[in-house]
């Protein structure tokens, strides 16, 4: 059985893995948590770590020994830099709360990269582990709502940028600007957009680990996220009036099952289907035929059928050789930075322009 | 009596005048104190008819009417002795004329005598009294020669003089008294036909006591006694009434003598009887048994009486829901003395709720005593809110895994 621990940096992080625990109890509601008990597909460990402690507060179904505060008030304000050296002072307490949990195969971390405890612990995070444990680091990073602001923009831009230096196993984006069209209000879509995810994920933890008729294991996962930049997303389909096994897989390319808009045919580097149903759905020859056909398309496609009762689901996982959207992003963070910057000097010039006014002035009393 | 006698040997002719000017009077009064004793609440006439000294008269087989003597003075007047079962002999004296003198016999029942006339020895006796009331017997006199000259030779008179004694004067129920009749001849005659009429005291019998004695001749002493046993007579202080005896001269002449009354004090016999008591107490923190939970019950036996009991058998009467749980209800006593008692104790369970009897017998000899106790039991607690606790202890138990799991997911 895979030790795998997730790991739920800032607020965002936070939220959806308590998602991911809320999955764990059966998604049965609010009140599940008190009359039933955690079922996790593998041996899975979870940790919510933040400065802010209100929103580790605002956990619902993380238990509280899960929950650990890094002492400094009340979060960093967005501020990566003092994110930074808030995790530097207290990177000892973090990682011995993590080396609790004892050995790991598969760490997860999931983190917003636009917030401040977050997107600044992530980074350094991920330089400690991979010197602590031998195991792989995924990095599940959600990118704001554009109109967040500079800040989030700004953030967004450095912490990737830190991710990709420090080199994880990989990073899968979630994109909330991409999501949030699938919800009225943002609230609705943050609430939709965590579920998602960790749904999605606990699907991949569950393939990881469990016999598959098809194999697929963690060193295909490994392989898939070496593949491109090292950046990718995931894409899931339910197959639903009696889909052929090709429709469904074709359905979790489709942009409407990333969680990050893609053109996987054009941008794809690597792939890996987990294809689950029931066997009368799971028709392996149409399986093979289908995946020699992505091939073509994607590259190294790695597959893995799991016989579970009901309709057939494929999550699909790619990493990408190319990423317009983040180009975009970082051009608009760019700008936003450049932007901030022209407003700070604009400001501060007002600002010495009206202190010239007093100069050489002393106030009369 | 002996004067009376001389008399009427000494004074033959002066008497027969006055009787025969008496017997003139009476002729013709006597009509008018018949109608004036007819007309006086005295009852239905029962005899009336001339009766010498020494006759007599019974009445309803009881009452005795005797002429013991008669006078002729400014009033005549006769002397009578009256007797009647239970009650002492009375001597009475009525005076002619007067209104008729009231006997009670020992069954309340009166009797009214009254001298009509007096003639020389003879006197008119009327009784009136209870309708129906009847005479039964006449006593006769032997027939004295009126007029006739008298005997040459010394007349003999007995003079009998009796002493009672009592050989003891303070006795209990059921002893017997010795009583002992002294019975000496002070006279120079014998006594022929003795009669004894010992008045019986109520609540004794008489047990040889003679009613008649043989002649008893001059100078002559006579012991006679009888057992008298005080059956059941009250407790208290009693006077027995004179003894007497009626007798004879050889001549025929009747006489009578009597004893003096004795005092007899009777004092009610200790019975000696052993008297069982029973008594339960069961004891209870709040009068109230738990069901189910054991209890004590104290039996006591208490020997009230003044005698020693024999065998003593305890049996208990219990509820069909009360059971002994730990001793002996009905244990066996050889013996209680008196003033002492016997106590012990016995473990009980109620097993249903509501209020309950337990009675006990205490049996000696032939005689029983009894005691009952009562309680209430009610079901504990426990069983009352049992349903309650049945459903209090999940939801107990769910809200602290609820309150548990809160706290395990509250930060």
């Amino acid at each position: 059985m895979l030790n795998i621990l997730v790991l739920g940096l800032g607020q965002c992080g936070n939220r959806i893995l308590d998602s991911i625990n809320s999955e764990a109890f059966g998604g049965n509601g609010t009140f599940a948590k008190y009359y039933s008990n955690q079922k996790f597909p593998a041996s899975v460990k979870t940790i919510a770590i933040n400065t802010a402690i209100n929103d580790l507060k605002g956990l619902k179904y993380t238990l509280a020994k899960d929950r650990f505060h890094v002492p400094h008030l009340h979060g960093v304000g967005a501020n990566r830099t003092l994110g930074k050296k808030v995790f530097e002072d207290n990177k000892e307490l973090i990682m011995g709360e993590i080396d609790k949990r004892g050995s790991f195969d598969l760490i997860f971390i999931i983190t917003s990269t636009a917030g401040g405890s977050g997107s600044s612990f992530a980074p350094r995070l991920v330089e400690e582990l991979k010197a602590a444990y031998n195991a792989q680091i995924i990095c599940i990073a959600v990118l704001p709502f554009r109109e967040e602001g500079s800040i989030s923009l700004q953030n967004t831009a450095f912490c990737i940028k830190e991710l990709i230096e420090e080199k994880p196993n990989g990073i899968l984006l979630v994109d909330n600007q991409y999501l949030k069209k699938y919800a009225g209000d943002i609230k609705s879509a943050y609430d939709k957009i965590n579920a998602t995810t960790a749904r999605r994920l606990l699907f991949l933890i569950e393939a990881l680990n469990s016999e598959m008729l098809m194999v697929t294991d963690l060193g295909d996962l490994k392989t898939v996220m070496n593949g491109g930049v090292g950046i990718g997303t995931m894409g899931f389909y339910e197959s639903n009036n009696g889909n052929t096994v090709k429709a469904t897989i074709l359905g979790s390319f489709k942009p409407s099952g990333l969680l990050f808009p893609a053109n996987v045919y054009k941008e794809g580097a690597r792939a890996m289907l987990i294809i689950k149903g029931d066997k009368k759905y799971l028709d392996l020859d149409l399986i093979n035929k289908t995946i020699e056909e992505l091939s073509t398309e994607v590259g190294q496609v790695f597959k893995g059928v799991l016989v579970k009762k009901g309709p057939s689901k494929v999550l699909s996982l790619f990493t990408l050789n190319s990423i317009p959207e983040l180009d975009s992003l970082y051009a608009s963070a760019a700008d936003a930075i450049r932007t901030e910057k022209v407003k700070r000097e604009e400001s501060k010039r007002q600002l010495d322009d009206a202190f010239a006014c007093i100069e050489e002035l002393e106030p009369i009393y | 009596m002996a004067q009376q006698i001389e008399d009427k040997q000494n004074h033959p002719t002066a008497r027969g005048l006055k009787r025969l000017a008496m017997a003139a009077i009476i002729v013709l009064i006597s009509p008018l104190i018949m109608i004036a004793a007819a007309s006086g609440d005295y009852g239905e006439q029962i005899f009336e008819q001339n009766l010498r000294v020494g006759e007599g008269i019974e009445i309803e087989h009881s009452v005795k009417i005797e002429v013991v003597d008669t006078s002729t003075d400014i009033i005549d007047s006769a002397r009578f002795r009256v007797s009647s079962y239970l009650v002492p002999v009375r001597m009475l004296t009525i005076f002619q004329g007067d209104m008729p003198t009231e006997y009670e016999t020992y069954s309340g029942a009166r009797i009214y005598l009254e001298v009509v006339s007096v003639y020389g020895e003879t006197a008119l006796l009327r009784v009136t009294g209870p309708d129906n009331w009847r005479v039964t017997g006449y006593y006769e006199a032997e027939e004295t020669e009126t007029g006739s000259e008298p005997a040459a030779e010394a007349v003999t008179v007995p003079e009998l003089e009796i002493k009672r004694t009592l050989d003891m004067t303070s006795v209990e129920q059921g002893q017997l008294v010795l009583v002992t009749f002294k019975i000496k001849n002070d006279g120079n005659g014998t006594a022929t036909g003795i009669e004894m009429d010992e008045p019986l005291l109520r609540g004794t019998y008489q047990e040889g006591c003679p009613a008649t004695l043989g002649d008893i001749a001059a100078g002559a002493t006579v012991r006679v006694n009888y057992d008298l046993k005080i059956v059941d007579t009250p407790s208290g202080t009693y006077e027995l009434e004179p003894t007497l005896l009626n007798y004879k001269s050889e001549s025929g002449a009747s006489y009578s003598s009597e004893s003096s009354s004795n005092t007899l004090v009777v004092t009610a016999k200790e019975v000696l009887l052993p008297e069982l008591e029973i008594k339960i107490t069961i004891e209870s923190g709040d009068d109230v048994i738990i069901c189910g939970d054991r209890f004590p019950a104290t039996v006591r036996i208490d020997n009230t009486g003044n005698a020693t009991s024999g065998r003593a058998t305890i049996k208990s009467h219990l509820p069909d829901d009360v059971r002994v749980a730990d001793g002996d209800l009905e244990p066996v006593y050889e013996s209680i003395k008196p003033g002492d008692y016997e106590e012990y104790e016995v473990m009980l369970i109620a097993y249903e709720p509501g209020k309950h009897v337990i009675k006990m017998d205490v049996m000696w000899a032939d005689k029983e005593a009894s005691a009952s106790a009562e309680f209430w039991a009610e079901r504990s607690s426990l069983d009352k809110y049992y349903p309650h606790i049945l459903a209090v202890v999940p939801i107990g138990l769910l809200v602290v895994g609820i309150i548990r799991r809160h706290r395990e997911y509250s930060y």
